[in-house]
């Protein structure tokens, strides 16, 4: 595993040396900026008006985390569905493309040194743009008093989901020699398996239902959204993530036969 | 320093390689002819250990590329047919990168690094990013990588394929001096015959999977001429189709 570092390095390197890391990264601050700002205007404008109605017994029911952070968190969930595969795309695909995937399978290299590096590489991204997430919320506590829990919880379950999408991106660009093929794929991967939840709803048969609410990401996030953690989510996540893993690295071996 | 047992390699229904063995000594250079299709490349990619083999054995350095493939390909620089590069790395950071990731030791990485850029003529254009270079130059930088950790076996899948002939004369000078230098062990493809007779003293001659010549060049020469070989042996056989 001492080669993990200098994949990884390696990797990071190149997403910076071309704009693309820049433009998402700068779309992703952007738009969760414009969310975050939009909901506490409107905020500020119902918390005003309740006060000029004299109906402070209804202050109460707004507070910063319902009104501004959730749904700045929700919005930032369809953004990771989004910005994850497309900063995943390249890990596998580029190499395919470039043939420098003979470079990396003749060298004195495991397979799950080339895995993990390259998704160590792909997870840094995706914990950068929870970092960027959680400066919204921390801005508020100059001014107001959110409750913490909630924003930590809630970052942590961005993550674990960003993890899972980096995971599954990472394999599907193993399978293609297109970036754009990958991006789509992971993308309609993504969509697929978030409205899984919702469309159990509309299932007869009790034990479909469930399944398809359990392999549901929605499922597994409405909890910690609100500051509960559950260990089933975490670990519906981390079996995610570790199903991911194998998968790609059964994957990048057969890439010697393809 | 290679051996090679009965190796096949079947895709499918088509045999692209069919029982070859050979053997090649420490300090050989040889030159692996054959038509395009014969199956050089997929010698190649099992001799480098990208490509396992569908049976048959093969050996880098007394070590057994099936059971003990890290090692194996360590003994190994391989230049496939295109150069792997980073388009958007920079010479010396790609190089450095290949020694890391081909086990060179840190205390004697920066010094391998500069010894694999002077000895491919690469000091000029250390800093210069892979895309913005030559074709020329990119192909000296596919060779930095290959000699970078010094292996005991150098692999080159058709070195000056698309080169001007200024650089294939340049190629073909390094690839000289290489194999010179500490009694390398050196396996070139081509179909280029000249270029066989310029730097190689063995030749193997595979067709339609088959191992056909096997010998030093004058030998195999005799008193005809290298390419008079060639197609004797490489052409269209008798009772098949000519594609």
């Amino acid at each position: 595993m001492r080669h993990v570092g200098d994949i990884a390095t390696r990797e990071l390197r190149s997403f910076f040396s071309t704009p693309v890391a820049y433009v998402l990264l700068g779309m992703y601050l952007v738009f969760v900026g414009y969310i975050f700002f939009a909901n506490l205007g409107v905020f500020l404008k119902v918390v005003q008006e309740i006060q000029q109605y004299g109906r402070l017994d209804l202050l109460a029911e707004w507070s910063l985390n319902q009104q501004v952070i959730q749904p700045t968190f929700q919005a930032s969930l369809i953004l990771f569905l989004i910005l994850t595969p497309l900063l995943a795309m390249r890990v596998f695909s580029e190499e395919r493309a470039q043939s420098t995937i003979e470079l990396l399978l003749t060298s004195p290299l495991t397979i799950w040194e080339i895995v993990i590096g390259k998704y160590l590489a792909v997870l840094a991204m995706v914990g950068l743009m929870v970092l960027f997430t959680g400066f919204y919320p921390l801005l508020l506590t100059l001014y107001g008093n959110p409750e913490l829990l909630p924003v930590i919880s809630g970052l942590l379950l961005i993550f674990l989901y960003g993890a899972s999408l980096a995971a599954m991106a990472c394999f599907v660009s193993s399978l293609t020699k297109s970036q754009a093929v990958a991006a789509i794929v992971s993308i309609v991967i993504g969509i697929v398996l978030m409205i899984l939840g919702p469309v159990a709803e509309y299932t007869v048969v009790d034990s479909a239902q469930a399944t398809l609410r359990y392999l549901s990401t929605q499922t597994h996030m409405q909890e910690g959204m609100v500051g509960v953690i559950r260990s089933q989510d975490v670990m519906y996540f981390l079996g995610f993530i570790a199903f991911s893993l194998m998968l790609l690295r059964t994957s990048v071996e057969s890439l010697r036969w393809r | 320093m290679i051996r090679v047992e009965g190796v096949s390699k079947r895709y499918a229904d088509f045999a692209a390689v069919r029982g070859i063995s050979f053997e090649v000594a420490r300090g050989e250079v040889v030159g692996f002819l054959g038509p395009n299709g014969a199956g050089k490349t997929t010698t190649m990619r099992m001799l480098t250990g990208f490509l396992p083999p569908s049976s048959g054995r093969i050996q880098i350095a007394s070590q057994d590329m099936h059971e003990q493939p890290l090692q194996a390909r360590r003994a190994i620089g391989y230049l496939p047919e295109i150069p792997p590069l980073y388009p958007e790395m920079r010479v010396e950071r790609f190089v450095d990168y290949v020694a890391r990731i081909k086990d060179v030791a840190k205390s004697e990485r920066a010094e391998k690094v500069e010894h694999a850029l002077k000895a491919c003529g690469l000091q000029d254009v250390r800093r210069q990013v892979i895309r913005t270079l030559s074709k020329g130059y990119k192909q000296r930088v596919g060779l930095a990588q290959a000699i970078v950790h010094e292996p005991e076996v150098l692999i080159l899948d058709e070195p000056t394929a698309g080169l001007d002939p200024v650089q294939i004369r340049e190629i073909r000078d390094l690839i000289r001096e290489l194999a010179a230098k500490d009694g390398r062990t050196v396996v070139l493809s081509t179909h280029i015959l000249p270029e066989v007779e310029a730097i190689c003293r063995r030749v193997l001659l595979i067709s339609h999977g088959e191992i056909r010549v096997d010998g030093s060049l004058d030998e195999v020469k005799g008193t005809s001429t290298l390419e008079d070989v060639f197609m004797r042996e490489a052409g269209p056989r008798v009772g098949e189709a000519s594609a």
